[in-house]
């Protein structure tokens, strides 16, 4: 894996990768606990009619999904510090910024959710309304991924980490660190 | 090396490792007890949260549902625990496994007493 060219010093490079990596497990967590609530959710209107918009699994969940899109904004702020980060013409990396638009629409989508509620009461898992939701999570896991497999990969460039023995890992991390995990054309 | 501005003597000699360590600033192997402070903090909403379920809402969250999530939250957090300590701590000399087991021991004791005898 050819050498990127470093800005700054390797050893406040990786504590700053490390530091980041700390605030990705954080938020990485925060999202194994919307999955966890997306069953207590719906295993609450599954067994009682909407009645009100503030139930304790939509406190759980709704503060989650404000919760998520700011700290990936926090670690956007700090990801500037890594100059191995940026994306296409010193822009926010890619895959941080698919994160960030993906959890913004979870959470504006609280709000287009709790205006189709007003009129219709049915908790139906497949309404419109709810799709949003979902495939802004999905979106924020593709750009998740991509950003985590980056600063791992850069992580064990400058051998704080361990590299991965299967060549197709070896492969994507090359890719990631060239910011083409997903595509070829589009760093 | 060129440093930042602010950082090094100035042209283009690179810096000291003095100057190094103060672009660092806290080193991430020094955060551990800020990790666990964290750590503890969460399990403990956890519990306000998940308690706030079953004494408030008893007929919509059941004890029974209030303690299943709070055990599978305090699995996901301790997970998410020990890979930070354990990240900020390889390569370095520093190490808190002791301090780690204990911390883990004691959350799934109190996970366990919680989740025997409160709520019911």
């Amino acid at each position: 894996m050819a050498q990127m060219p470093a800005l700054i010093p390797k050893e406040v490079e990786i504590q700053r990768l490390k530091k980041i990596w700390l605030m990705i497990i954080a938020l990485g967590s925060i999202a194994a606990s919307v999955e966890v609530d997306n069953f207590v959710d719906g295993s609450l209107h599954q067994t009682s009619i909407r009645d009100s918009a503030f139930t304790p699994a939509h406190w759980w969940l709704y503060s989650h999904f404000v919760a998520l899109p700011l700290g990936w904004g926090a670690c956007a702020i700090y990801d500037r510090k890594v100059p191995i980060l940026r994306g296409p013409n010193n822009s926010i990396n890619t895959g941080l910024k698919m994160t960030i638009l993906g959890y913004l629409a979870t959470m504006f989508t609280i709000g287009i959710n709790e205006m189709w509620h007003f009129w219709f009461v049915e908790e139906i898992f497949a309404v419109p309304n709810h799709w949003m939701f979902n495939m802004g999570v999905v979106v924020a896991f593709m750009g998740a991924l991509a950003y985590v497999v980056r600063i791992y990969a850069r992580l064990v460039e400058l051998g704080a980490e361990t590299p991965g023995e299967n060549p197709y890992i070896a492969e994507m991390y090359k890719m990631a660190l060239e910011g083409k995990l997903y595509s070829r054309a589009i760093p | 090396m060129t440093l930042p501005k602010g950082f090094g003597s100035g042209g283009s000699s690179g810096g000291t490792s003095a100057d190094v360590e103060r672009m660092i600033g806290r080193r991430v192997e020094n955060m551990t007890g800020m990790i666990t402070l964290a750590y503890l903090a969460a399990w403990l909403a956890t519990f306000g949260g998940t308690a706030a379920g079953y004494f408030y809402y008893p007929w919509a969250y059941p004890t029974h549902s209030g303690h299943f999530a709070f055990i599978v939250l305090t699995i996901i957090e301790t997970i998410g625990y020990i890979f930070c300590v354990k990240v900020m701590e390889e390569g370095t000399r520093k190490n808190t496994n002791v301090r780690t087991g204990v911390v883990i021991a004691g959350v799934a004791v109190g996970t366990l007493y919680i989740s025997m005898y409160v709520g019911w």
